[in-house]
């Protein structure tokens, strides 16, 4: 006979002389498990009332698929790399390529996206060892913008002025609306699972090792931290998954053209939900995600040709009001609770 | 006694600068080691070559009989050196115990280190520079002694064999260097360390170290015991210039 009994703080389940805890997060706002159903209710409400609204959603939630693993890969590398984008455009193209040639699912070629990717990555890995500051920015906000001029030099490979067509679907249900919402669930999916893997590495002893490489890499070096080894894995790690971000594109629209993920206008986005969110949050990564959407598209509803200017204007605005994002002001106040903290068994 | 570190013939020059030239020395273990010298004299730049932030031009360092001249400073560090800055380089964003359990997970290997045996570990550091009950405030947050503390504990952490102190008593008042400094005291007995003690108050060295080393322009002036080194012609000249001694001899002879 299973017993449950709710406590203040915690539901104890008896069964068989077996007793387990579930700990209740008191406070709401930190609750990690209404977070994630108001996630996943969001979709259903969508479906019933505003179908248009699950395209939004899937690119607020890919949008915060990148900036999250951005997110480990500033704290990791301490240093902000201003062109995730790159990695975006090469598991595109890989998944893109792949399937237009050989006819590949999106199963198979998922693991092709990750591969090129982390390779890719760790071609530019000297990078975070050698630049710094200015020039690690400049040369990471190249990155993208020469990979787009390759797509138009080889543009019979990668059809650099009219996009790759014809990419396997992500998933084909027969009804459009299904289609939309089960690729609905699968970004939030993503979304969860990076969630999840990030904060447990940034809670976790390597955080605070990354921690210390994001404010003085000198002094972690001299208390023995090896650092170089430190930010490659970052560096590489959280490529991977960018990458993957990228795969969902070219599978989500059938078609890949570098011209949409690579240029400034899609770079300045991931950026906007970095700063929204709070450099380097992990969980503002997916609130700046989802305004950054929703303010596009009503931006695009409202003021059409104009919108693309307006992205930079907010996000310097931003970057002088607040520097560390929204998820600054609360961290400011509680910033023990962002910390890996002891836990002591009672 | 055996000697724990032999610098040879080092050397480092920046462009034109010389500013290491040929300094050689010993350090056997469980000796406390001064390093004096006038401002400019190279010292804090010898401290870098040691640690590894610099790398030597020339020269040999050998540790325990390993050569890590060209060793980078995590490996020297997990060897068992370990530093305290002159200016203290606090991570600004973490609290005060956790900067103390990052150098006890990294500094040196052991087997089945958990972040929680780091932290139990860290603890104690934390306690023994007296920074216990400020372990959760910001590290941005502390007072110059607290910081300065810190990179004691944050030092110590690393379980070093070979500590070097960089300017402890700079920018501390005559009650805080005399805490700091028995404290300094205290972590040689309890820790059993070496001590490169770099310093510019002579009165310090004179009570705690056994053999003081004196440079200047990037060269190695004389060695030897601090009496010695008081009564020393050429570290008299060096710290208060040759005019010094005429003066004093025209007021003798007057």
């Amino acid at each position: 006979m299973v017993d449950a009994e709710v406590k203040r703080d915690r539901i104890i389940i008896r069964h068989k002389g077996k007793k387990w805890d579930w700990m209740l997060e008191p406070r709401y706002w930190r609750n990690a498990f209404l977070w994630t159903a108001c996630l996943l209710i969001f979709p259903i409400l969508c479906y019933f009332f505003s179908p248009i609204l699950l395209n939004t959603l899937i690119t607020a939630n890919l949008y915060s698929a990148i900036a999250i693993p951005l997110a480990l890969m500033t704290v990791g590398t301490g240093r902000l790399n201003f062109g995730p984008n790159f990695f975006v455009g090469v598991g595109g193209y890989t998944a893109a390529i792949l399937s237009i040639a050989y006819g590949w699912g999106p199963l198979k070629t998922l693991a092709p996206a990750i591969l090129i990717s982390l390779i890719s990555a760790l071609l530019f890995s000297p990078l975070v060892i050698l630049a710094r500051g200015l020039y690690y920015v400049l040369l990471t906000l190249l990155l993208p913008l020469v990979f787009l001029e390759v797509t138009f030099i080889y543009s019979d490979l990668f059809k650099g002025d009219v996009g790759l067509a014809g990419i396997k679907l992500l998933m084909d249900l027969g009804d459009v609306k299904i289609n939309f919402l089960m690729i609905a669930y699968l970004s939030i999916f993503l979304v969860l699972l990076y969630l999840l893997v990030v904060n447990k590495i940034l809670k976790s002893r390597y955080g605070l090792i990354m921690a210390t490489i994001n404010d003085d890499e000198e002094v972690a070096h001299g208390i023995g931290v090896n650092i170089n080894a430190v930010k490659i894995l970052a560096f590489v790690f959280s490529a991977g998954m960018i990458g993957v971000a990228g795969w969902f594109y070219a599978h989500y629209f059938g078609t890949f053209a570098g011209i949409t993920y690579l240029p400034l206008t899609f770079m300045v986005k991931i950026l906007l939900v970095i700063f929204i969110g709070g450099r380097a949050q992990v969980f503002g990564c997916v609130a700046g995600g989802y305004f950054v959407a929703f303010l596009e598209m009503i931006l695009i509803a409202t003021l059409g040709n104009i919108q693309p200017v307006v992205f930079p204007i907010i996000l310097f605005i931003l970057l002088f009001a607040l520097p560390e994002g929204l998820f600054g002001i609360y961290r400011k106040r509680r910033y023990r609770e962002y910390l890996p903290t002891l836990h002591v068994r009672r | 006694m055996s000697e724990i570190l032999k610098v040879r013939n080092i050397t480092k020059s920046f462009g034109g600068l010389t500013a290491v030239n040929k300094i050689s020395f010993d350090i056997s273990s469980g000796e406390t080691v001064g390093l004096i010298g006038p401002n400019g004299a190279g010292k804090t730049t010898l401290v870098n070559l040691l640690c590894g932030s610099y790398y030597a031009d020339s020269g040999e360092i050998e540790m325990d009989g390993k050569f890590i001249t060209r060793m980078k400073p995590y490996q020297r560090c997990r060897m068992g050196l370990s530093r305290t800055y002159q200016i203290p380089r606090p991570f600004p964003e973490l609290t005060a115990l956790m900067s103390v359990v990052t150098s006890a997970l990294c500094g040196k290997k052991r087997a089945n280190r958990g972040f929680d045996d780091a932290a139990a570990e860290a603890t104690h550091y934390l306690e023994f520079v007296g920074l216990f009950s400020k372990r959760n405030i910001l590290a941005r947050d502390l007072t110059f002694f607290e910081l300065r503390m810190l990179e004691l504990a944050r030092a110590l952490a690393t379980t070093p064999k070979l500590l070097f102190v960089d300017e402890v008593m700079a920018g501390l008042n005559p009650g805080e260097a005399n805490r700091a400094v028995h404290l300094i005291a205290r972590a040689k007995e309890e820790f059993g360390l070496t001590i490169f003690w770099i310093e510019h108050v002579m009165a310090v060295l004179m009570e705690a170290a056994e053999r003081i080393i004196a440079i200047h322009f990037g060269e190695k002036l004389a060695e030897g015991t601090p009496e010695e080194i008081a009564n020393n012609d050429k570290v008299i000249e060096a710290y208060l210039g040759s005019g010094w001694r005429k003066t004093n001899s025209a007021e003798q002879s007057a």
